[in-house]
């Protein structure tokens, strides 16, 4: 909720920053609670901007389930770094988004903004891959 | 990029070439699409009620939801010239002449989309 407020130089592009809760759950309590923290996270983040069942929602709902279950995927084959994990989140997460809207709008010209998203989400999905690796250090060492 | 494993470079490597190819075809069949001789379709609450040729510089008048919507052609581009609505979105938007980009006036129902006059080359399906 915080995040539109950040300046970015791009419109409408955020960081991602929630991912960092999400790979954080992946790697210290498995699959199931990331999926369980990630869709907690559309859901209240939705009921708190009163955008529930909205457009805004089935949007977010969507690149989150793709980029959960993919990374899911990802993860289970014990290939990828957590950055690399971040990165793949963010890539799925637009798509995701992309491919609702062209649901929800009846229009495949709004793929002409998957590649331009994809790009970007490299940088953000190396940052929050690199900060949620940052934090699990902190955690760890507490422990 | 110490954080990153062979297997992260090569997702980054797939995830770029996959997303330039992807814009490479889209921006190919923008570019065919608006090569030789086009048309305008105009609908009103998803209902066709004008062709317009492109090739010709003129202004037409269609009815919407709130009143008359004057639509000008000029040099293979057309806009919205003017209409009735609350912020007139649709003819601050200007000058279209890509078939990717749709002139949308929400509060009139109307829809201005260019497309290929062939038959059965059509490069999307437009609802």
């Amino acid at each position: 909720m915080i995040e539109p407020v950040l300046p970015i130089p791009v419109p409408g592009v955020k960081l991602g920053l929630a991912n960092i809760l999400g790979l954080i759950a992946l790697m210290l309590f498995g699959v199931k609670t990331m999926f369980a923290v990630n869709l907690s996270r559309v859901l209240i983040a939705s009921l708190l901007r009163g955008i529930l069942f909205g457009t805004g929602f089935w949007v977010s709902l969507s690149g989150v389930l793709i980029s959960t279950t993919l990374v899911a995927l990802l993860y289970k084959t014990n290939k990828f770094s957590l950055v690399g994990l971040s990165i793949a989140a963010a890539a799925f997460h637009n798509m995701g988004q992309i491919m609702m809207i062209i649901v929800i709008y009846s229009s495949i010209f709004m793929i002409y903004w998957m590649p331009p998203l994809i790009w970007l989400s490299i940088p953000t999905g190396l940052l929050t891959g690199s900060l949620a690796l940052g934090a699990l250090q902190r955690l760890r060492f507490q422990k | 990029m110490k954080k990153l494993n062979r297997y992260d470079q090569w997702l980054v490597v797939i995830l770029i070439v996959g997303s330039t190819l992807l814009y490479g075809s889209l921006s190919w069949l923008i570019n065919a699409a608006n090569s030789g001789q086009r048309i305008a379709i105009v609908s009103y609450k998803d209902q066709e009620v004008l062709r317009i040729d492109m090739s010709i510089n003129d202004t037409y008048v269609v009815q919407g939801t709130l009143g008359e919507v004057y639509i000008e052609v000029q040099d293979q581009k057309i806009r919205v010239e003017r209409e009735t609505s609350p912020y007139n979105l649709c003819s601050i938007q200007g000058w279209v002449s890509s078939s990717m980009v749709p002139i949308t006036c929400l509060p009139n129902h109307i829809l201005i989309v260019i497309v290929a006059p062939q038959e059965g080359d059509t490069d999307f399906e437009v609802k």
